[in-house]
């Protein structure tokens, strides 16, 4: 060899081996846009990003943010679909089918809540920051079991009995393998989550986040629905009490029109904020009109707006419903940045909470009270209780179709046939197994322990 | 990184040490030169090599075909005169000056092919590679190199997607082998691995721009595709699905300066074959009138009832009028144009003894047909070579280019879509104008003239890539290599959405997204091949470095004081957003091969990858592969056999992989910042944490193994053929699969699938007749491909209502719906199949049927000249394919929809009982508008296309010496001129999403036109 030659094969050698060795950490290279989850919830401040991060989940478009909310409002019998996605139509049919788009993102978005307060629930209690102060600790954790609580409630509503998850996601490895809780299970599950929450949460007044009074007004509620009448009127009289946190407002329309937000009706309702747009614009888009920038995917139905438009049954609650020049349509998300808030719990729905409860404990007089305490507000005349005519029945009906018109546009009529077993009479399905939604086909596939509900 | 400069420096450093290595000068005996010519035409040849036997000495002939010889030699002596594309020959040369013909090789099988880290002659392949020359194809007007490939070559699956230019395309080398992992070959330029995933982020309806259109097809010299395991291998990690390698003109040392002007002008124009027929005005009102009434009927609602309040009815009754009243107002007519075709070219090349460049600047603008969507693409081209000294070379190559768009919304979404919701879906009988003259908004859909007026999308992307490369040769037969790279592209995105639109209805809405991706690379390679008697040995050794960045910031905005403030600064509502994600990628690779006597071959290679994106555990790869080809024609029983003059056996198996695609971070456990929610009422959001997505340290390359033989035959120095089985089986497929969703997780990146591909490839070019006066060349390709998902835990669907379905045992982009056996005619409700017998229609009765890839696809060629005079055509096919007519479905035969189109061959709908036809009775009640998912919008998209005619005349040499110039050519090219498909819509290449495994869905897709263009072609 030349000498030339080896003083070219030693440089090449030295570059081969310079570009080798700068390799080590090369094929490390950290996100920017995310953290990695060894390090979450561990402090004062990351315990309550944690925990604003619960309420995220909640307002979610796939929760309270639309979805969920749309099974409530589209299963009754108050409006018509007019979209181009039919699976909005099978709810107003009532004939969904496993496959529908919004079955299954409602199933991801309420375990998504779970599973952020289950991370809380386990996280916060092992942190030791001296700014965190027992009082914010119990505040978080009160929040996170408050969630919870809401969370397994609205899936036994929808869809009956579900696995009860309450250990956090941290791994694949940790996924388990859960059955089915039976419906009763799943409601004991909310109560004692509800318990916590009642224990742990401040007794203050804040309509965005829980509170002590927000657990009440769930429990009022829950009760409702497990038919415990005497702690449903109980729990519904310590909110109606405090008169000056929560007074009945009038005219009707008072506490959503004029882009209020948190009037004294609401107990709780999620909050959007205008600088977020971009998560916020979904639901009054199904709702409003081209002409007001939405896609009108349901509008009212020719017997509802005969109902609401009628002064002496609708009241001055016709303020729900809007016309352009061919068309009504629903008026209660209607700000065009769409931060229209989610009404979760009012005040108004303790009055009838409680008046349901008073009927059914047949004490007819008191449930006339709170039912017209409802009228008066929405600008009616009272009905008149007469011992001698009014029923039980009769007072249980008055209820439900003030409940019809009261909560026209808010999930709770078709929970309420459901609940009452009046779904057949009023909505004419037979078929009990139709009282219960579906378990998303998506996720029947993917869990082999999760069983569909009969009839699907 | 560190030493990446040091090691720039260095090199600095070094080389001028080399350039004063001295030759002594040698002893002259004989002064020979000549020319060397074609053997038909007397062209001269320049760049020929002419060598000496028996010694190493050659010289190059110059731009007039002459050498020149002053060497110690003594005459007589034997020469070997060799050039590209002609036989080599043998001369005995006794005196000067000496002329020497040569024959031109129809076989090519001295054809130079490209390859990983190298180039081979065709004989001496041993992998599957097809070489596609660029002139053939390149004035084909689809802005990118990608979609002017389609048809000619085996195993390459092209679909051109839509008619806009500069769309994103999809292209699939023997099959798809991934499921999240990129489906698209790697394509190398000059030897960058250019980036091509679109940086596209403003929604335009589904479809996205391709980045492959920044390059300037006509710079393009070859493109070389490799298909087997053989000779994807030496790419490892990026091999799996084929790697297309594309080869710019460079200059020749030695010639003079030659400068190529070429102009072009021509129209694009909508084809009418199936285009979309909506029916007018009246029978579109009686369809929505029945459907009225037999919704209402449906309910229990009595028949005068339902028919007084019907929606056409006379207007004194408050209705529309009756349906034969309507007017029909045509809307789908507007939205398309004749569209303009521009193409300027200019190019200079040449060398000297040591240096050798070529300069090229071209700019190309194509409108789309359907309004408002354009192209332009400004480009510079400098490639560069330069002899430092007998050793060192060093060379770079630049492409610059500014690409120029206006987009417009079609395809899938309701607002801002000029298209589908703008035109197609539109009843004929609603107006355009109200009454007062302002435009109309029925059906909450996008006013079509404010569309087309108002539309502002405009995106920039300005790429460059760059190349930096020294090959040294450090002993003889040992060569060095190092090259640097840079693909740097920033991608400038600007809409703004007027108030007369949905979309910009809160007083204007406006996107600004600003995203730049860099990749940089710097790769080494260490080569010796040494000849010893029979047997031909060679070895490399190289290491690649690649680091690659992407970066958005977007800033949205609405609420503007008029539509003359567009700028985000004077938007009321303002709201922006951040992302960065890198990746970086370390490889080492070897290769040995050997042969005997050109008879008998054999080839290995071996990559290790290391990837930043999977979990510690599973960091590196590592692709081997084996290869071998015997040369039969070389055996002495075929040596003298004339008839046949090349007979090869190949065969090859080896393994590639895949990551490409697949996000950065999808091994680690994440949580997310952004999940913002408020302290307490009125007040704004505080930030919020959650859970991102789940973490899977054991995520790891995706590996493919493909096992290929193939045979090579050629016939009469006329014919060849090239055959091909393989098969391609993908294990470890990375996929996004689904979880539970009660843990709170939806899906996480798995290695959880596995694939198949198996297949035939047939060519057969045949230059059937070539003389001076007369040439004509045929070329017919046809390839199989059966595609097959093999293992999947659970079913994957994609796109809206669930229409695609991946699962075991059927191919990727199956379509999965309610199979309708008949229409009652009795009752004009369908009847489904119910497939598992239950005796109910749910949707376990959902089946697949048929799927996007086609059975059979190819092209075929033809090439005639007669003196001046040159023509070719180029047919493209595919057999077996299916299309979802997502148009149709959308209208009022898709679900009976109210206020939508019917189209005119959808008028058959079942009326009344006795009448026979497939689709239902109308009604928006029961299974005929719940399953709307159904078999009837599924259609075969099998075609047969002319892609490409073109003809020409050229000048004789004579003829174009009067003129100045060394060679004048003028040409007309028509594109996409005849189809036959039996697909009810005007593109069976339609494709809706850039999502890959949602393909063969026609939703609002403007066709691909029908383009006439003339050009001509000066060489001076």
């Amino acid at each position: 060899m030349k000498r030339q030659e080896i003083n070219r094969l030693q440089a090449i050698l030295l570059i081969v081996f310079l570009i080798m060795n700068s390799c080590s950490k090369f094929l490390e290279v950290e996100p920017k846009n995310y953290v990695s989850d060894e390090i979450t919830i561990t402090d004062a401040a990351s315990a309550q990003t944690s925990v604003r991060g619960i309420y995220d989940a909640l307002a979610s478009s796939g929760y309270y943010g639309r979805s969920f909310q749309s099974i409530g409002y589209l299963s009754g019998d108050n409006l018509q679909f007019t979209g181009t996605v039919v699976y909005n139509q099978q709810f107003i049919i009532h004939n969904v089918q496993s496959d529908n788009g919004t079955i299954s993102s409602v199933w991801t978005a309420i375990y998504k809540a779970i599973d952020r307060a289950n991370h809380a629930i386990e996280k916060i209690p092992a942190i030791t920051d001296p700014k965190l102060t027992s009082t914010l600790k119990d505040q978080l954790i009160g929040e996170a079991y408050f969630i919870r609580a809401l969370a397994y409630f609205d899936l036994a509503r929808v869809y009956g009995g579900v696995q009860l998850l309450t250990k956090p996601t941290s791994s694949l490895e940790n996924i388990t393998e859960t059955k089915r809780s039976s419906l009763e299970e799943t409601y004991n599950q909310v109560k004692s989550d509800l318990e916590n929450a009642e224990n742990l949460l401040p007794n203050t007044l804040n309509r965005v986040r829980a509170t002590k009074k927000t657990a009440w007004a769930l429990f009022a509620r829950y009760y409702l629905y497990t038919k415990e009448w005497d702690k449903a009127s109980s729990y519904a009289t310590q909110l109606i009490e405090e008169t000056t946190n929560y007074p009945l407002i009038a005219p009707y329309n008072s506490w959503f029109a004029n882009n209020i937000v948190a009037s004294p009706e609401s107990i709780f309702e999620l909050s959007y904020d205008p600088a977020f747009i971009t998560g916020n614009s979904a639901h009054r888009n199904s709702w409003q009109p081209t002409e007001n920038g939405g896609i009108k995917d349901w509008i009212p139905n020719e017997d509802f707006l005969q109902l609401i438009n009628n002064p002496l049954i609708g009241g001055n609650r016709n303020t729900l419903v809007a016309k352009t020049a061919s068309t009504w349509y629903g008026n209660l998300y209607y700000r065009s940045n769409g931060t229209d808030p989610a009404y979760v719990l009012r005040i108004a729905e303790q009055y009838l909470i409680r008046a349901e409860a008073f009927a059914e404990q047949g004490n007819l007089e008191a449930a006339y009270e709170d039912l017209n305490a409802i009228r008066n507000r929405a600008g009616l005349e009272a009905i008149g209780y007469k011992a001698s005519s009014t029923t039980k029945e009769t007072t249980l009906l008055a209820i439900e179709n003030e409940r019809r018109l009261e909560f026209a546009f808010e999930p709770h009529r078709w929970f309420d046939l459901v609940r009452t077993g009046r779904a057949a009479t009023v909505l004419g399905i037979t078929d009990t197994k139709k009282y219960l939604m579906p378990i998303p086909l998506v996720e029947i596939k993917v869990d082999k322990w999760l069983e569909q509900n009969p009839g699907y | 990184m560190r030493y990446s400069l040091k090691t720039i420096v260095l090199l600095l450093m070094i080389s001028p040490v080399y350039s004063l290595a001295q030759e002594t000068t040698p002893r002259v005996n004989s002064n020979l030169h000549g020319k060397v010519l074609d053997s038909l035409s007397h062209e001269p040849l320049p760049g020929a090599t002419v060598q000496i036997e028996g010694v190493t000495h050659s010289v190059k002939t110059d731009a007039e075909g002459n050498y020149n010889f002053v060497t110690g030699q003594k005459l007589p002596y034997t020469l070997i005169i060799s050039y590209v594309g002609y036989k080599t020959k043998k001369v005995i040369a006794k005196v000067s000056p000496l002329n020497m013909l040569l024959t031109a090789d129809a076989n090519q099988l001295e054809d130079v092919v490209v390859v990983g880290y190298g180039t081979q002659t065709k004989k001496d392949l041993v992998g599957s590679v097809s070489k596609i020359e660029a002139d053939e194809i390149n004035r084909i007007p689809v802005a990118s190199f990608d979609a002017q490939i389609q048809g000619k070559s085996t195993g390459i699956q092209v679909n051109n997607n839509s008619g806009v230019p500069g769309d994103g395309i999809n292209v699939r080398v023997r099959g798809t082998t991934s499921i999240l992992a990129d489906n698209n070959p790697l394509y190398i330029v000059d030897g960058v691995f250019i980036n091509n995933s679109s940086l596209q982020t403003v929604h335009t309806g589904g479809r996205t721009t391709s980045p492959i259109a920044d390059i300037n097809p006509t710079d393009i010299i070859s493109m070389e595709v490799l298909k087997d395991a053989s000779a994807t291998s030496i790419y490892g990690a990026r091999g799996a699905n084929g790697v297309v390698i594309i080869t710019t003109k460079r200059g020749n040392y030695n010639s003079a300066p030659k400068i190529n002007l070429n102009v072009s002008a021509g129209q694009g124009k909508l084809s009418k074959y199936h285009f979309w027929e909506l029916s007018d005005g009246p029978t579109n009102a009686e369809a929505v009138n029945q459907n009225y009434i037999n919704t209402r009927l449906d309910k229990g609602i009595a028949y005068d009832v339902a028919y007084a309040s019907r929606p056409f009815r006379p207007k004194i009754e408050g209705g529309r009028g009756n349906p034969a009243e309507q007017e029909t107002y045509d809307r789908v007519g507007r939205v398309f144009r004749n569209a303009k075709l521009n193409d300027y070219d200019l190019s200079l090349q040449g060398g000297s003894e040591s240096t050798k460049y070529f300069i090229s600047g071209a700019y190309t603008s194509q409108e789309s047909i359907l309004k408002v969507a354009d192209f332009e693409r400004e480009s510079l081209k400098l490639n560069l070579d330069q002899k430092i000294n007998n050793h060192i070379n060093i060379g770079v190559s630049n492409t610059f280019s500014r690409t120029g768009r206006s987009q417009v919304g079609a395809g899938n979404g309701s607002q801002g879509n000029i298209l589908s919701s703008a035109a197609l879906v539109q009843g004929t009988y609603n107006p355009i104008y109200n009454p007062d003259g302002t435009p109309s908004l029925s059906g909450n859909r996008d006013n079509v003239d404010v569309m087309i007026e108002d539309t502002d999308i405009k995106a920039v992307s300005t790429r460059y890539i760059a190349n930096l490369f020294a090959e040294i040769e450090i002993l003889k037969d040992l060569k060095f290599k190092t090259s640097w790279s840079l693909d740097y592209n920033l991608y400038d995105e600007k809409g703004y959405w007027s108030d007369r639109m949905l979309q910009g209805q809160n007083g204007g809405d406006a996107i600004s997204s600003i995203s730049q991706a860099t990749t940089w690379i710097n790769e080494q390679t260490l080569f010796y091949r040494k000849k010893i008697k029979g047997h031909t040995f060679g070895i490399l050794f190289g290491n690649t470095l690649q680091g690659n960045t992407r970066k958005n910031t977007t800033a949205e905005g609405s609420g503007f004081p008029n539509n003359s403030y567009r700028s985000i600064s004077d938007a009321s509502i303002k709201s922006n957003s951040e992302s960065w994600t890198g990746s970086n990628l370390a490889s080492f690779f070897s290769r040995i091969d050997y042969n005997f006597q050109s008879r008998y071959f054999i080839e290995a290679s071996i990559r290790a990858d290391g990837s930043s994106r999977f979990g510690s555990k599973n960091k590196w790869g590592y692709f081997p592969s084996i290869g071998g080809s015997w040369r039969l024609k070389e055996e002495s029983i075929l040596k003298d056999v004339s008839a046949i003059n090349e007979l090869k056996l190949r065969a090859s198996y080896g393994l590639t992989g895949n990551q490409n695609g697949i996000v950065d971070y999808a091994s680690s456990g994440l949580w997310t910042g952004g999940a913002p929610y408020a302290n307490s009422a009125g007040g704004g959001y505080s930030a919020g944490t959650a859970p991102y997505q789940l973490g899977n340290p054991y995520l790891q390359w995706e590996k493919t193994s493909q096992v290929n033989v193939g045979l090579d035959i050629g016939l009469f120095n006329k014919i060849t053929i090239d055959a091909n089985i393989y098969k391609k089986y993908t294990t470890d497929a990375l996929l996004s699969a689904p979880l539970p969703s009660s843990s709170g997780h939806s899906s996480y990146v798995a290695n959880a699938g596995e694939l198949s591909n198996k297949g035939f490839e047939f060519g057969i070019d045949a230059t059937i007749v070539k003389s001076n006066l007369f040439s004509w060349n045929t070329n017919f390709n046809i390839s199989r491909n059966i595609n097959k998902v093999e293992k999947l835990i659970v079913p994957i669907t994609y796109y809206s209502r669930d229409w695609i379905r991946l699962e075991e045992g059927y191919p990727v982009n199956s379509f999965w719906v309610y199979n309708q056996l008949y229409v009652d005619p009795q009752t004009g409700n369908a009847v489904y199949e119910d497939v598992n017998s239950d005796g109910k229609i749910t949707a376990d009765d959902r089946k697949i049927i048929g799927t996007a890839l086609p059975d059979y696809f190819g092209g075929f060629t033809n090439k005639l000249s007669y003196k001046g005079v040159d023509l070719s055509f180029l047919f493209t096919y595919q057999i077996g394919n299916k299309m979802l007519n997502l148009n149709r479905f959308l209208s009022m035969h898709g679900g009976t929809r109210a206020d939508r189109s019917l189209y005119k061959e959808d008028e058959n709908y079942w009326k009344k009982p006795g009448d026979i036809t497939d689709i239902p009775r109308f009604t928006s009640q029961g299974n005929n508008w719940t399953l709307e998912t159904v078999n009837r919008f599924i259609e075969d998209a099998s075609f047969l296309r002319l892609k490409n005619l073109t003809v020409g005349y050229g000048l004789s040499k004579d003829l174009a010496k009067k003129f100045k110039v060394q060679d004048l050519r003028i040409y007309i090219t028509g594109t996409n001129l005849w189809l036959y498909s039996k697909y009810k819509g005007p593109d069976p290449e339609s494709n809706t999403d850039a999502e890959q495994m949602v393909q063969g869905i026609d939703f609002g897709t403007p066709p691909q036109p029908k383009t006439f263009q003339l050009g001509i072609n000066v060489t001076l």
